[in-house]
C-alpha cells in the first residue's frame, strides 16, 4: 500500500511538472509582451534585450496622441457587432429550418452552410476586391461587416442548430395544439430556451471577426476602415521601423474584454468551437 | 416535390381539418386554405433561403469570377483571354508547387505537435481539482489576435532576439541565431507560433470530450490495475475519436489559411521558403496585379478544397453527430 502511495505521489509530481511547464510556456510570452507595452522605445530593441524595463506610459499617450486610436476602436467594434447581427437575423431561422423540419435537400443545404467554413479566405480574396471596388465599398465598414458576417454565418448557424436539436418536441407540441403558429412558437418558446447557444455563437463570431486580418487588409486600404487588427500591422514610424510597444499595448486592449467574455461562457466553449458537434 | 412542411402533417391539426371540411360552402377560405398550405410547404425553404443566398453571393459568386478570370491574363489595362496559359503556368512554376509543399509541412508538423500536446494535457488535467484553473491558463494564448501574436514571435525571434540571447545565457549557443536566413528555423518560428497560439483549440475540446466519460468505467479499469496509458489508450481514444477527427478538421482548415503570420513574421522568406498558398495568392495578385494568374491559384485551392469538404469533413461532422 506504501509503495503504491508513493507511486502515486510520484506521477503526480511529474503530472504538476508537465502542466506547470505548459502554463510557464503559455504565459512567460504574454507577460513579457506587456512588459514591451509598458516600456519606452528605446528598451525594446538593443543590442542586449533588457528583461527589467523601466515603467512608461509612452505607448498609452502616443497611440491615443499620435494614431486615431478612438476610430480603430469605433471600426472594430461597429464592424463585429453589425456582422454579429447580420449572423443572428439570417441564422435562428436557417438553424430552425434545419433542426425542427424534414424536408427534401435539408442536409445538402445544411452541409453547403457548413462548407462555406472551410473555404480559404484567398481563394474568395482577389473577387471580393473587385466586387467591393465595383460597389464603391471599398474601405468602409460597410465591406467589413458584410465579410465578418459571411465568414461566420455557417458557425453561428451550426452552433445554434445544435441547441436548438436540443429542445423537447414536446414543448412545441404543446404550443401547436394551443394553435400557436411556427413563427410564434420560434419567437416565444425556441428563441428563450437557447439564448446560451445565442451568447455562444455571438461570442464565437465575436473573436473571428476581431482576428481577421487578410480581408481587412485588402478592403481597409486607409485607417478609414481600419480595425484593430490591421492597425497593428500600420503602427509604423518610417525609419524607425515598427512601434512594438504600441502594437503590444493595443493588443492587450483587445485581449482583455475578450478574456472576460470568454470565462463568462467557459461551459460552452468547446461546443461553439466545434460548431456544435460536441456537446461540452 | 418536397415533403410537406412540418413534421407533424397540418391534418393532425384539429381546427384546420374544420377549416377543410367547410371549404365547398366557402370558396373564399379554401382559396386561403390552399395558399396556406403552399406556404406551409415552402415555410422551410423560405426560412434557410436568405442565409443560403447571403453565403452563395459571398462564396458561389467569387467562385464563378475567379474561375472567368482565370482564363484571362489581367495585369493593369483590360482582360485578354489566354485559354488555359494560367494554369500551364502554375504546373511549372517552383514558387507555387513550393507554397504547396510549405502549406502541407508547416501544416502538418504543427497539427501534429498541436494534438498530441493538447492530448497529453487533456488527459493531465480533466479530473483534477483545478481543471477550470488549467483551462483559463491555457486558453490565454487562443484570445490574442492573430496579428498580435504574429507581432510577438517576430519582435523574439527576429527583431530583439531574445529568444536567442536566452539560449546564449543558458549556453546552448554561442552566437544569435541566424532565423531570417535559414528557412527551417524560419518554418520553426512560424510552427511555434502556432502551436503555441492554437493548442489550447483543441485542448478545450479533447477536455470536453474526456469529462463526459463515464467515471465508472475508468474506475473499474483502474481497480483491475490498468496503467494510465492502458486506460488512456483502451478507453478514452477510442471514445474520443469522433471529436478528435472533428476537432483536427476545423484545425487543419485554420492552418492551411495560415496568412497573418506569414505576411507579418517572414514574409515568405527566406528564398520563398516559408510561403503559404495564402501568401502565394496575396502576392501575385495584390503585389505583383498579376490577378488572372492569382485566380488561376485560387480555383486550384477551391477544387482541393471542395475535395477534402465533400470527403473528410462530411464524414466528420456526420459520425460526430450520431
Amino acid at each position: 500500500m506504501g509503495a503504491r502511495r508513493g507511486a502515486r505521489g510520484e506521477s503526480r509530481l511529474i503530472r504538476y511538472l508537465i502542466l506547470g511547464s505548459w502554463a510557464l510556456f503559455c504565459l512567460a510570452p504574454v507577460l513579457w509582451f506587456l512588459s514591451i507595452g509598458l516600456r519606452p522605445r528605446v528598451e525594446i530593441i538593443s543590442p542586449q534585450p533588457i528583461y527589467v524595463p523601466h515603467l512608461s506610459l509612452e505607448a498609452w499617450h502616443m497611440i491615443w496622441e499620435d494614431w486615431p486610436m478612438a476610430r480603430y476602436l469605433r471600426n472594430s467594434v461597429l464592424a463585429i457587432f453589425g456582422s454579429v447581427l447580420i449572423d443572428l437575423v439570417l441564422a435562428i431561422p436557417a438553424a430552425y429550418s434545419l433542426s425542427r423540419y424534414r424536408y427534401r435537400g435539408r442536409d445538402d443545404i445544411g452541409f453547403y452552410i457548413l462548407s462555406t467554413r472551410m473555404m480559404a479566405p484567398a481563394i474568395v480574396a482577389v473577387p471580393i476586391f473587385f466586387l467591393f471596388r465595383s460597389a464603391g465599398l471599398l474601405d468602409t465598414i460597410w465591406a467589413l461587416m458584410i465579410v465578418y458576417a459571411a465568414i461566420n454565418l455557417s458557425l453561428v448557424t451550426w452552433i445554434i442548430r445544435s441547441y436548438m436539436l436540443d429542445i423537447p418536441k414536446e414543448l412545441e407540441d404543446a404550443a401547436r395544439t394551443d394553435g400557436a403558429s411556427d413563427m410564434r412558437i420560434l419567437v416565444e418558446i425556441i428563441i428563450p430556451a437557447i439564448i446560451p447557444g445565442i451568447i455562444t455563437a455571438s461570442v464565437i463570431a465575436m473573436i473571428f471577426a476581431i482576428n481577421e486580418f487578410l480581408f481587412t487588409l485588402l478592403i481597409a486600404s486607409t485607417p478609414n476602415a481600419y480595425t484593430l487588427s490591421v492597425a497593428l500591422a500600420n503602427f509604423t514610424g518610417g525609419s524607425d521601423g515598427l512601434i512594438y510597444n504600441a502594437i503590444a499595448l493595443v493588443a492587450f486592449l483587445a485581449f482583455v474584454p475578450v478574456f472576460l467574455v470568454v470565462v463568462a461562457i467557459q461551459r460552452h466553449l468547446s461546443r461553439g468551437l466545434t460548431m456544435g458537434a460536441v456537446k461540452g | 416535390m418536397p415533403k410537406a412542411g412540418t413534421e407533424e402533417a397540418s391534418d393532425l391539426d384539429p381546427s384546420a381539418r374544420g377549416v377543410a371540411k367547410a371549404a365547398p360552402q366557402q370558396p373564399a377560405r379554401t382559396r386561403f386554405r390552399r395558399r396556406n398550405r403552399r406556404l406551409k410547404r415552402w415555410f422551410p425553404y423560405l426560412l434557410v433561403a436568405p442565409a443560403v443566398i447571403y453565403l452563395m453571393l459571398i462564396t458561389l459568386y467569387p467562385g464563378v469570377f475567379a474561375i472567368t478570370q482565370s482564363f484571362y491574363k489581367v495585369k493593369f489595362g483590360p482582360w485578354r483571354p489566354i485559354g488555359f496559359a494560367n494554369y500551364a503556368r502554375l504546373l511549372g512554376d517552383y514558387q507555387f508547387l513550393g507554397a504547396l509543399w510549405n502549406t502541407f509541412l508547416i501544416g502538418s508538423i504543427s497539427l501534429a505537435l498541436q494534438c498530441v500536446i493538447a492530448l497529453t494535457l487533456a488527459f493531465h488535467t480533466y479530473r483534477d481539482p483545478w481543471i477550470r484553473g488549467w483551462r483559463i491558463v491555457f486558453l490565454v494564448p487562443m484570445l490574442f489576435m492573430p496579428s498580435a501574436v504574429a507581432f510577438l514571435y517576430k519582435l523574439a525571434f527576429l527583431d530583439a532576439r531574445v529568444f536567442s540571447d536566452i539560449l546564449i545565457r543558458l549556453g546552448l549557443i554561442e552566437h544569435n541565431l541566424a532565423i531570417q536566413s535559414s528557412t527551417w528555423l524560419s518554418r520553426a518560428v512560424l510552427i511555434l507560433a502556432d502551436v503555441w497560439q492554437w493548442t489550447p483549440f483543441l485542448f478545450i475540446i479533447f477536455v470536453a470530450a474526456l469529462q463526459g466519460q463515464d467515471e465508472e468505467v475508468e474506475e473499474a479499469a483502474r481497480l483491475d490495475g490498468a496503467s494510465w496509458f492502458q486506460i488512456f489508450w483502451n478507453i478514452s481514444l477510442p471514445m474520443m475519436r469522433p471529436v478528435i477527427v472533428v476537432a483536427l478538421t476545423l484545425r487543419a482548415i485554420d492552418i492551411t489559411t495560415m496568412f497573418a503570420n506569414v505576411f507579418i513574421i517572414t514574409k515568405g522568406g527566406p528564398a520563398f521558403g516559408t510561403e503559404t498558398i495564402s501568401y502565394f495568392i496575396y502576392r501575385t495578385g495584390f503585389r505583383s496585379f498579376d490577378f488572372g494568374y492569382a485566380s488561376a491559384a485560387s480555383v486550384v485551392m477551391l477544387i482541393l478544397t471542395v475535395i477534402v469538404a465533400q470527403t473528410v469533413v462530411k464524414r466528420a461532422f456526420v459520425s460526430a453527430r450520431s
